[in-house]
């Protein structure tokens, strides 16, 4: 009895630390408290204190967090007058701390945002624009799209390092084996008759248990309303109606919109794609999809030479689904708080984060496409002839479309996603439109149509 | 804790025994009031407002009156999760109580290697709920999963394969049934506990009277087990509306709500698309839905106490 007794004790013990481990899991490390340092004096460059500007990223795949890491410690070590402080918060909540630290009024001087995450803080007052930061010679390098991304009424609130690509990925020997054209640039890619007749002749090979992989395991969140807004966008609706974003009637839930979600939904009834897939890699890994609709950071395992398809794979633009090829993009973007003590100490850090060689050191690790044309033209992935150069065809040839610009956005997403997944389900899809809809709208009345800041 | 006027006749050890005893429990009514009764008391005054998770620096919280809990009630997604939980409640808690207690009796044997058994009806409850979501989600997946392949090998291949957490009338039953398998070891370790005290004269004496197992388990076993019972039923039904972890990462609430839940649906309602004021409004009607059933669940317990 006496090791009975042992055993229970043992097991509530076992209970109990699990129990404070997940209460006591400890708060982010807060900043160490660095006293603001007085404005430099002029007078005495000698026994200038460094002016420190705290920063947070997100700590993303290993790689981006080495680069960014090499990147704070090369800029501290490079000068005297500023000392960048760069706190790392986890990917999976990073969103949620950032309102938290908003909520608290706690905010760095600079910190990065999750692509149109971005307006809500920029609406709410807690963003500076920054137009005045940027010269116009480097405004201008830029993607057309980092810009538009950083926008919203009218002024320049963040830039990014990259931009991100969203297309279609193919198995090369399957087309070659389906006879299926291969497009090679944004100027012939495949219209819809192409499309479907590519996939119907990929799922007559013997190899193929289904055309396309839409990474449906990543579940719920960003990825359904990042990568499959654009077909809605594609067939002439729109998540909202872009020319005021105060209504989705009509737009999200209009005859182009239905048309296009209801052909998405034909494509899983079908048996084109799968709702559930085993896992991440039928495309790359067991080979039994031939096509994988998913965005430039799958650079890395589909190219592996021993897990994934090494030379054998190829990117296509983007189709015509619609009446015009549109694809998604966006990706993490830096902004300067409107609390920062000094914002020309912050920004020469972005400055410095922006510059060519730190670009392609940061996309060279994370496979990004590089966010400035000059660092593109350095590129032997994405300049002219890469492999990956048709993600920069679509975000310089008006095929790639940022997100909605509006502080709506979050509730945008929330919806659709939720539609989405309800449509892949089977869900009736005019039902699940009318009814994103209606919290989108909803939303928007609440916050009195989200009324600019003067 | 009585108060000062009453204590003035006591001896003063009384007094100071009073006052260690506030003192010993001041540290924990401290965290009580910051971490439990402030948050509670401001949630019902955000319930009355349009309170964002980012507040606009430029537009003030305004108080919106009773319109977050008018929604709730043309609010599908809430209905349907609390519904659910109520099904959840409804079915988990017994199957989970019952076999809590069989399992429990099972090991409170003496065999050799029992502890083997003990560790690995037990093991479920020390792996943390995200863990054991994600392992689950592969073992539902219709192309290559367990449960499905197991299915399929039993039936000789009639039944299957189900896509278990895409259909709407499979999600909740396939979340449920991952949930009692999680949570029956604990249950378990409490009978376990409980069943080793009854003391053995008890069965002793009743065998001496003649009485077999079945009428020493009914006899015997059963209301000497009535206090774990009741703190048993009385704790799942609690960590039943709590339901939570497990549908966040296999369904989020969905398709089309069939495995929302009320904490589910908060967390949306105040993380996902920044409406504080409104999941405060869902907290609270929560909260109260949970306090009376536990309040009815208790004066039950009471009322057949006294009759036995």
């Amino acid at each position: 009895m006496k090791k009975d007794k042992l055993f229970i004790i043992i097991s509530l013990f076992v209970v109990l630390s699990t129990i404070l481990v997940a209460c006591g899991t400890p708060a982010p490390a807060e900043a160490p408290a660095v006293e603001e340092p007085e404005a430099p004096a002029v007078e005495e460059p000698v026994a200038a204190e460094p002016v420190t500007v705290d920063v947070w990223f997100h700590s993303g795949k290993g790689e981006e967090r080495e680069v960014l890491d090499a990147q704070v410690t090369a800029f501290n070590k490079m000068q005297d007058d500023i000392f960048v402080n760069a706190i790392l918060l986890p990917e999976g909540s990073y969103n949620d701390q950032v309102n938290a630290g908003a909520l608290a009024g706690d905010l760095p001087c600079l910190l990065d945002f999750d692509g149109p995450f971005l307006y809500n803080y920029a609406w709410a007052g807690y963003l500076r624009p920054i137009d005045d930061l940027v010269p116009a010679d480097v405004k201008a390098d830029f993607l057309p799209s980092i810009i538009s991304q950083g926008t919203y009424g009218g002024k320049l609130y963040s830039l990014g390092t990259f931009d991100s690509g969203l297309s279609i990925w193919a198995n090369k020997s399957y087309l070659e084996a389906a006879g299926v054209r291969i497009p090679t640039s944004i100027d012939d890619a495949w219209t819809m008759d192409e499309f479907m007749a590519a996939m119907d002749a990929l799922m007559e090979l013997d190899e193929v248990e289904y055309a396309i992989d839409f990474k449906l395991n990543y579940g719920a969140g960003e990825w359904n309303s990042y990568g499959f807004g654009s077909i809605i966008q594609s067939f002439g609706g729109d998540l909202i109606d872009r020319s005021d974003y105060l209504s989705a009637e009509g737009s999200l839930n209009g005859p182009e919109a239905v048309e296009a979600m209801e052909w998405f939904q034909s494509l899983f009834e079908d048996g084109y794609a799968i709702a559930s897939p085993a896992g991440d890699d039928d495309f790359y890994g067991s080979k039994i999809a031939a096509l994988s609709w998913v965005g430039h950071w799958m650079y890395g395992p589909h190219t592996d030479a021993v897990d994934g398809l090494g030379e054998d794979v190829v990117l296509l633009p983007m189709p015509i689904l619609g009446d015009k090829a549109v694809t998604g993009m966006g990706s993490w973007n830096w902004g300067l708080t409107s609390t920062c003590a000094d914002p020309e100490a912050a920004y020469a850090f972005l400055d410095y984060l922006v510059g060519t060689d730190e670009i392609l050191h940061m996309t060279n690790a994370n496979g990004a496409v590089p966010a400035r044309k000059s660092a593109i033209a350095k590129s032997d992935l994405f300049g002219e002839g890469g492999l990956l150069n048709v993600f920069v065809q679509q975000l310089e040839g008006g095929v790639a479309l940022e997100r909605p610009v509006t502080p709506a956005y979050p509730v945008i997403t929330s919806a659709f996603d939720t539609a989405f997944l309800n449509i892949v389900a089977g869900a009736d899809v005019q039902t699940e439109l009318d009814k994103a809809v209606a919290t989108i709208d909803q939303d928007i009345a609440d916050n009195d149509g989200y009324p600019l800041p003067e | 804790m009585a108060d000062n006027r009453r204590t003035k006749g006591f001896p003063t050890f009384r007094k100071k025994e009073s006052l260690l005893a506030w003192l010993f429990s001041t540290p924990a009514i401290v965290l009580l009031i910051v971490f439990l009764i402030i948050p509670f008391v401001w949630a019902i005054y955000l319930s009355f407002t349009n309170q964002r998770l980012i507040p606009n620096l430029n537009i003030p919280t305004e108080i919106v009156g009773f319109r977050n809990y008018i929604r709730l009630f043309e609010d599908e997604a809430f209905l349907r999760g609390l519904l659910n939980n109520f099904y959840f409640v409804a079915v988990v808690v017994p199957i989970q109580t019952l076999l809590a207690l069989g399992l429990a009796i099972l090991i409170n044997q003496e065999l050799k290697g029992m502890n083997i058994f003990r560790t690995i009806y037990f093991g479920p409850v020390v792996t943390a709920m995200t863990v054991v979501a994600i392992v689950w989600t592969f073992l539902y997946n219709p192309g290559e999963g367990l449960i499905n392949a197991f299915l399929n090998a039993i039936s000789l291949g009639n039944l299957g394969p189900y896509d278990w957490l895409l259909d709407t009338k499979l999600v909740f039953p396939a979340i449920m049934f991952l949930s009692i398998w999680q949570g029956v070891g604990f249950q378990m370790i409490i009978y376990l506990a409980g069943l080793q005290e009854i003391p053995s004269s008890l069965y002793e004496a009743a065998q001496v009277d003649g009485a077999n197992k079945w009428q020493q388990f009914t006899n015997i076993t059963i209301p000497q087990l009535r206090n774990t019972t009741i703190f048993v039923l009385l704790s799942t039904t609690i960590l039943a509306f709590k339901l939570f972890d497990q549908v966040k990462v296999m369904t989020n609430g969905g398709p089309q709500n069939a495995s929302m839940t009320t904490m589910v649906h908060v967390v949306e309602m105040g993380w996902g698309q920044l409406k504080v004021g409104y999941a405060s409004a869902i907290s609270i009607i929560f909260f109260l839905i949970v306090l009376g059933v536990s309040v009815i669940q208790q004066s039950i317990m009471k009322e057949k106490g006294s009759e036995s």
